[in-house]
């Protein structure tokens, strides 16, 4: 075919001259740039999981903390209860806190008269009506 | 594909830079070429070739030795030239201008043999769909076998046999028409 000849003298370009060091700046740049990416992203990542467990202790701390019951110990040493901090006149149950010996409780069942135990108020502040 | 060859992608993959230098003397006219053909722009062809060089760089760990490095070169570069080509979403046409500037720089060196047919040829081939371009430039300019250009297209054998028949046939219409119309000035 006539015109397949002819593509074959179709002008046939070249490379410019400094093409190769063009590439190989292009190449430098690239990777400099890649290399900044990269530490740019691990930043923010390590950024990202830190702001995350700053978060959720912070999110524990002040927000979900549950307070636990209080011992002996802890009204010895002047920790007030919830029911102290709102006062005499607040509506609700009064906490008490018995400790009790299990143990002993199950080893004296069979020979010991059955146990009674008397509820008083703990705290001797309390003057309203008590609900067991 | 040579040993060579293979052996500085090889070192490509690893990261050697002198063997990327290597590939890129060795496939540097070729690929410019290519897509001067493609897009019948000088700069442009450059560029889209350094983009190409980069990607090979870059994308080296993904070639497999299963197919020979030249056709995944030529993957690479038919790819951008058809992005580039949907991008421009127009036919470029070289003018007289851009290939006399181009002369004078010494960027490449012009067929003193061109004429008003080969002008005509040349306008005819820019004003080809790519899907029938490049498998043409590949065949008849590029001189790789229907197999090959299948394995740089991703395409069948079959399809590429009719592409490049269309093609011809599409360019040697267009050609007569120019002939008989005679608009081609020498």
């Amino acid at each position: 075919m006539e015109e397949l000849n002819i593509l074959e003298k179709l002008e046939k370009v070249k490379a410019p001259l400094d093409f190769e060091q063009k590439v190989l700046t292009l190449l430098t740049t690239r990777k400099e740039k890649k290399q900044l990416m990269i530490k740019n992203l691990r930043l923010s990542f390590a950024g990202s999981f830190a702001f995350l467990v700053i978060f959720f202790i912070l999110l524990n701390v002040f927000v979900l903390q549950k307070k636990g019951p209080l011992d002996f110990a802890d009204l010895e040493k002047g920790i007030q209860t919830n029911f102290q901090k709102k006062g005499p006149n607040a509506r609700g149950y009064i906490p008490i806190i018995e400790v009790v010996d299990y143990s002993k409780e199950i080893q004296s069942l069979s020979y010991e008269p059955q146990t009674i135990y008397i509820l008083e108020q703990v705290s001797e502040e309390i003057k309203g009506n008590i609900k067991y | 594909m040579s040993m060579d060859e293979q052996e500085l992608v090889r070192q490509i993959q690893e990261g050697d830079e002198m063997a990327f230098g290597k590939i890129v003397g060795i496939y540097k006219n070729k690929i410019v070429n290519f897509l001067y053909q493609l897009t019948g722009d000088y700069q442009k062809a450059v560029e889209l070739s350094q983009e190409t060089f980069m990607r090979v760089y870059f994308k080296a760990h993904k070639y497999k030795p299963i197919a020979p490095f030249s056709s995944w070169i030529y993957t690479i570069a038919s790819n951008l030239a058809k992005t580039e080509i949907k991008k421009i979403q127009k036919v470029s046409i070289v003018s007289i201008d851009d290939l006399h500037n181009s002369h004078k720089s010494g960027a490449f060196v012009r067929n003193p043999a061109d004429s008003g047919l080969i002008r005509n040829l040349r306008q005819a081939l820019n004003s080809i769909h790519p899907r029938y371009k490049i498998p043409v430039i590949l065949k008849d300019m590029e001189g790789f076998s229907l197999e090959e250009i299948a394995q740089i297209l991703k395409s069948p054998v079959g399809t590429i046999k009719a592409r490049v028949s269309r093609g011809r046939n599409y360019l040697k219409r267009e050609l007569e028409k120019s002939l008989k119309d005679n608009v081609a000035p020498l």
